[in-house]
């Protein structure tokens, strides 16, 4: 960590803030052109609870004092209280689901990274066998296969199938709070992104397996373990981690179908159902988050790149 | 999926001029016709459209009549893909979906296109305070979920303000304004590195004006790039219609958008499977071949693969 780095990420947090508050500022402007009581969207109160209500949730003020609230609460960490029920804060709420969808989007990447980066060195070094045919296929086919899809099959086969083919003693029930829920999901969220990894890894180890300084390693005689792990991987990786932050920004875009479909109450699920509750302090706070977590993983990303090539600098 | 990364064509290197002059679209063809993925790719693209057309003037069963018989009725010869929740025929259905399929990815990679390649053509020939704000909007995209933008996009103009009827047009919309960067980058790059070429040099030493260098010159030189960009850009919107329409924000029920009859099916995945299965077949077809044919015209438009 010399002080560039440091620096250089200071910045770029700051950056993330602005963007975050930018991103979502259009949204709540633009949620905030309905009056207030359709904002509320409670037609059941009286007219008097309905005004106190609306006065409640600073909704009689002219816009550009709740954006000036609204921006205050966002930059001291407070997103504001659920429209549909009444009394819940945002922030916490949001924060606790973060951490569900946080699990599933670990394994996911887990799996990506591990099968990708499996199957695409095995098919480069194995180049034009049976195995890199395989493996190849596999993965031209897998990356056009959108998670949804992967994860109503797998519905099918872990939840309907296996539960005729072992009689009901063991298969997948959608939900959340048992280890055995994790690894459905997972392989729906990681496995399409699995299979592009497994194309780049193959490409960029065929090219780097072909020069000279891995011929002089091996022709020193050393160990082929030595030679895939040490020499060639290491630098086939490189192009590898430029496509960590759009795999990122695509397994959190993807996690918002996956929660929905197998019923994990993650931060996917609270936007999807928000929407569709029109609970708009809701939606406002998770785009928020989610503006915030893209940010916040593409520079996790860029702060992981040097490491790996010294080539880099800020 | 989402993230094809297009790897930028290395303008510097110089390469040995073919013997024979050739055009850009007949070069990529020659190269192309060679390529069996992207052929096989091109033919299911084929079968697609006109699926799509003809579904606009005849489907077996017209796509909303409900009890043409029983409901859940697996796949029968008169049905070849079975009936759905409300007796509805889903092979007509599919191909009504390729109808709204082709709109969604050919409207978005048009809307995509107009308006990135301009943007880009500026940003990267003017340099300056244009290219400043261009870069501006490019760098914001990189630090934002695109997909989920255009989801809420699509929700607040449709559901919320009622300024565009949910559909077809909306989608395209949401999904265009939150994707010409990608193109826009890419132009701009190619635009960075053509202007500086001998060629454009002598054009403008001939008295060119900047619009004709642009016109004539630079986009012609730039057009195999964005052909491939503007081909990825097509399963990226037919997967953005899916995932919206699967999570009952897209087009309105009665249209046979393939996510939400996939939507509709999951729900009875344990007794009639084929509903689901159907559309979510016929969409991960249509995305593969649209990826095939896609990674074909990269390697074609490729020039550091040329002869």
């Amino acid at each position: 960590m010399t002080r560039g780095t440091v620096s250089y990420i200071g910045q770029r947090l700051v950056l993330i803030a602005i963007t975050t508050v930018l991103v979502s500022s259009i949204v709540f402007l633009l949620l905030h052109q309905i009056p207030g009581n359709a904002f509320l969207n409670d037609t059941r109160t009286s007219p008097a609870s309905l005004a106190a209500q609306i006065h409640h949730y600073h909704l009689d003020l002219p816009l550009a004092e709740q954006y000036t609230l609204w921006v205050q609460g966002v930059i001291h960490g407070d997103l504001g209280e659920s429209l549909i029920n009444r009394g819940v804060q945002i922030t916490p709420l949001l924060i606790r689901e973060t951490s569900v969808s946080a699990t599933v989007g670990f394994y996911a990447i887990l799996i990506t990274i591990g099968v990708g980066l499996i199957l695409g060195v095995i098919a480069a070094l194995r180049q034009n066998t049976w195995v890199d045919y395989i493996a190849s296929s596999a993965s031209v086919v897998g990356y056009s296969i959108p998670g949804f899809v992967l994860a109503i099959f797998g519905l099918l086969i872990a939840g309907h199938y296996l539960y005729i083919w072992t009689g009901g003693t063991f298969y997948y029930i959608p939900g959340w709070g048992k280890p055995e829920q994790i690894p459905l999901p997972a392989l729906a969220l990681g496995l399409p992104y699995a299979a592009y990894v497994a194309r780049l890894t193959r490409a960029s180890m065929l090219e780097t397996i072909r020069t000279d300084y891995v011929r002089t390693a091996w022709a020193k005689g050393l160990k082929s373990r030595v030679v895939v792990m040490r020499h060639a991987l290491r630098n086939a990786l490189i192009p590898v981690v430029t496509i960590l932050g759009p795999l990122i920004t695509g397994i959190i875009t993807g996690s918002v179908v996956i929660e929905n479909i197998f019923g994990i109450p993650g931060l996917g699920k609270e936007f999807i159902s928000s929407i569709l509750n029109r609970d708009f302090n809701i939606v406002i706070g998770v785009f928020t988050f989610y503006a915030a977590l893209v940010g916040l993983a593409n520079l996790a990303v860029d702060v992981i790149y040097p490491i790996l090539d010294p080539r880099i600098r800020y | 999926m989402a993230i094809a990364a297009v790897p930028q064509p290395d303008l510097a290197s110089t390469y040995e001029m073919p013997v024979q002059q050739v055009s850009l679209l007949q070069d990529a063809w020659n190269r192309i016709r060679r390529n069996r993925l992207a052929l096989v790719g091109a033919g299911i693209i084929v079968i697609l459209f006109v699926t799509a057309i003809v579904s606009t003037f005849w489907t077996p069963y017209p796509v909303w009549l409900q009890a043409v018989g029983p409901t859940y009725q697996p796949p029968t010869l008169a049905h070849p893909l079975g009936l759905d929740q409300a007796g509805r025929d889903i092979l007509s259905r599919i191909m009504g979906g390729a109808s709204i399929t082709v709109q969604v990815g050919v409207g978005s990679a048009i809307i995509v296109s107009l308006f990135g390649i301009p943007l880009g053509l500026l940003a990267g020939f003017y340099r300056g305070w244009v290219d400043t704000v261009i870069s501006f909007f490019i760098n914001i995209w990189y630090g934002i979920p695109d997909l989920l933008v255009a989801l809420i996009l699509v929700f607040i103009l449709s559901d919320v303000l009622h300024l565009i009827p949910r559909g077809v047009f909306v989608i395209v919309l949401a999904f265009s304004l939150t994707r010409w960067m990608d193109v826009a980058r890419l132009v701009r790059g190619q635009t960075l590195a053509l202007r500086e070429r001998e060629f454009v040099e002598a054009a403008r030493m001939s008295g060119a004006r900047d619009l004709r260098i642009i016109a004539r010159h630079i986009f012609p030189n730039a057009l195999g790039p964005i052909i491939v960009q503007a081909t990825f850009a097509i399963p990226a919107a037919v997967l953005f219609e899916a995932f919206l329409s699967f999570l009952g924000l897209g087009i309105p029920s009665p249209a046979p958008s393939w996510g939400a009859m996939a939507s509709d099916g999951y729900h009875g995945l344990d007794f009639a499977p084929h509903i689901a299965l159907a559309p979510v077949i016929a969409l991960s077809i249509t995305l593969m071949a649209f990826n095939w044919l896609g990674d074909g015209l990269r390697d074609a438009f490729d020039p550091r693969m040329r002869r």
